[in-house]
């Protein structure tokens, strides 16, 4: 029993002995008792029932220890595992409580802190309503001054554009009349250095005009000149030159017989100088600007090449963007630059056409399209219907020196002649007024209007030539005391046709329509 | 003076001479020496210097030829010089016998101051 024994046993096994050692003593007692007390034949029966029973005893003493041993640790065990678990539901109760007790935190800071937000946020949004409101006020007033201030500004520079094209046109004016002033003087005065100085002053003048035309063209104001007739091209060229400071560098080589229209012809010569004026002023001060005309279906090209500096592909962008006439403000005009612009107005105004490139010749090429509709194939008239009366001039003109100054006494009348008994053959419109006709110009309706009249009179009444030759008469008189009065009588109308066919022309008719209107008078009387 | 009329030339007298205002001190011209075209004029010429061609196809005096350009005759002479530098005219003086008589001239002053 004292067998080495795992030490687990060892408490149970030891507290188990007691009472089966107890039993055992005292059923060894008992039968030792009952041995003694039995009869000899019956005691080794009795001793081994006894011994027998003894042992049962000890067995279910053992047992019933046992017994109540294990349902006394499975008791304990038992009741060990209900503490257990009724800690573990405290536990959870627990757990559980302070879980609700941390949800119900945390749902009440969240909803304070939602609060919160909500609150700071009412309160920043009134805020920043307010700000806005306020800034909206603040810029609406803004917006307001500035339109006061624009509208200001704005009339400010109508009445300034408006103060400017009027003096424009008054400087325009000036320069106009001067310049027909100096021409004038320019007649009159023979001597070499008065007309230079003249010539001077035409040319400083001519500049001046062209800068008052300038500064109206960019003001909008009426363009400062209008021809009546159609301007020939070489005269628009030259009108062109004469404006410019260095009209004795330019070349013009036109053999181009058109004509710009009247209407135009005042922009066409305007935009021309400012080309031509840019052309001489980047060129070297020595070096020609040339000019060619040249005559295409669209119009005419008028090419102005210098050989000054080479524009680069910006700057040529820059010029053909400053002269496409999409520029419609002043702005960007500096003082010293309004050429291009001015270009550029006068060429959306007429319809041409302006590009640069660079020139063959080394400078830049400005072409100038002037087109179709503002060109006139008729010559510009200036002198040319002077021309064939003048083949005839000469066998007339040694004649006032013999006929005595008659021609002188008869112009006055002559050029008094009103317009209203003009001839039959000029068209009339319908209230009687005379019409000129497309392609002809003022002057060659003039002329024909004199040729009329000169028909007419030579059919005048014999009383009013002789009348006339009464006069006339009466001067000779008076030269030759003597006997001039017989001539006098023997100058009737018959001489007139004699006088008319004396010219040799076929072109009789064009020797009448001559602007020289004392012709006629002069044959008639002489 | 005269006021600015809507058919006056465009082009200025110093641009048909060049700026010159004198045709020098060695010029043959007066008012009364006649020229004589020597040829017709040619295509591109100046048109001053076609005009002038076509005026004087026959002796024309210089004072004509600037009253038929309606030109000054300073400025005449000068574009006279050009063609007479250039071949193209001839000039010479008239002769002085093609002057009326002096009798007849005094006559007609005579008469002018009674006028």
């Amino acid at each position: 029993m004292t067998a080495p024994a795992p030490s687990g046993d060892r408490s149970t096994i030891r507290s188990l002995l007691p009472l089966p050692l107890l039993t055992a003593a005292l059923s060894v007692l008992a039968v030792l008792w009952a041995v003694a007390s039995a009869p000899a034949s019956a005691q080794t029966l009795v001793g081994c029932c006894g011994a027998a029973a003894a042992v049962l005893l000890c067995v279910a003493v053992t047992v019933a220890v046992q017994a109540r041993r294990a349902a006394r640790s499975v008791r304990a065990a038992l009741r060990t595992a209900t503490a257990e678990a009724e800690r573990a539901a405290q536990e959870r109760d627990l757990q559980a409580e302070r879980w609700r007790r941390e949800h119900q935190r945390h749902t009440d800071a969240t909803a304070h802190e939602r609060a919160r937000l909500a609150e700071e946020f009412t309160r920043e949004r009134a805020l920043r309503a307010q700000e806005s409101e306020g800034e909206r006020v603040r810029l609406a007033a803004e917006v307001r001054r500035l339109s006061e201030q624009l509208d200001r500004a704005l009339g400010d520079r109508d009445s300034a554009i408006a103060a400017t094209a009027n003096a424009a046109a008054r400087m325009q004016a000036l320069a106009t009349g001067t310049l027909a002033d100096l021409r004038a003087m320019e007649e009159r005065h023979s001597d070499e250095e008065v007309l230079a100085d003249l010539l001077h002053l035409d040319h400083r003048t001519a500049q001046a005009g062209r800068l008052a035309d300038s500064v109206a063209v960019l003001t909008g104001a009426r363009s400062g000149r209008r021809w009546a007739r159609p301007i020939s091209m070489e005269s628009v060229l030259r009108g062109a030159m004469g404006r410019i400071s260095g009209y004795q560098r330019i070349r013009l080589h036109s053999v181009s017989d058109t004509a710009v229209a009247g209407h135009a012809a005042e922009g066409v010569m305007h935009a021309l100088a400012e080309v031509l004026d840019n052309a001489a002023n980047f060129s070297p001060p020595n070096a020609e600007v040339h000019v060619y005309v040249e005559e295409v279906p669209a119009g005419a090209i008028v090419s102005v090449e210098d050989s000054g500096l080479v524009m680069s592909d910006v700057q040529l962008r820059r010029a053909e963007q400053a002269v496409s006439g999409d520029a419609g403000g002043l702005g960007g005009l500096t003082g010293t630059r309004l050429g291009l612009a001015v270009v550029g107005r006068l060429s959306r105004k007429h319809g041409m056409k302006v590009s640069f490139r660079p020139s063959a010749r080394g400078g830049t090429g400005v072409l100038i399209l002037i087109p179709q509709d503002i060109l006139t194939t008729a010559p510009s008239p200036v002198r040319r219907p002077a021309d064939p009366p003048t083949r005839n001039a000469p066998p007339r003109a040694p004649e006032p020196d013999l006929d005595a100054p008659a021609p002188a006494e008869v112009t006055a009348p002559a050029e008094q002649l009103p317009p209203q008994d003009d001839g039959a053959d000029t068209p009339r419109t319908g209230d009687g007024l005379p019409k000129r006709r497309r392609g002809r110009t003022l002057a060659a309706a003039e002329s024909a209007r004199a040729a009329a009249q000169s028909v007419e009179r030579r059919t005048d009444p014999p009383e009013d030539i002789r009348t006339r030759a009464n006069r006339f008469g009466a001067f000779r008189q008076a030269v030759r005391a003597g006997g001039a009065a017989e001539r006098t009588g023997g100058h009737p109308l018959p001489d007139v046709p004699d006088d008319s066919h004396d010219t040799p022309s076929p072109q009789t008719e064009t020797v009448h329509g001559g602007p020289t209107p004392s012709h006629p008078e002069g044959d008639t009387t002489s | 003076m005269k006021r600015p009329g809507r058919d006056d030339a465009p082009d200025r007298l110093y641009t048909l001479t060049g700026g010159r205002s004198g045709s020098g001190p060695d010029s043959p011209f007066d008012l009364v020496t006649l020229v004589v075209a020597e040829s017709g004029p040619t295509v591109g010429m100046q048109s001053e210097h076609a005009a002038v061609l076509r005026l004087t196809q026959a002796p024309t005096a210089v004072v004509e030829v600037a009253a038929e350009l309606g030109l000054p005759v300073s400025i005449t002479k000068i574009l006279l010089s050009d063609l007479l530098a250039a071949g193209r005219v001839s000039a010479r003086h008239p002769r002085n016998s093609a002057l009326p008589d002096p009798d007849v001239l005094e006559q007609v002053l005579v008469g002018l101051r009674n006028l």
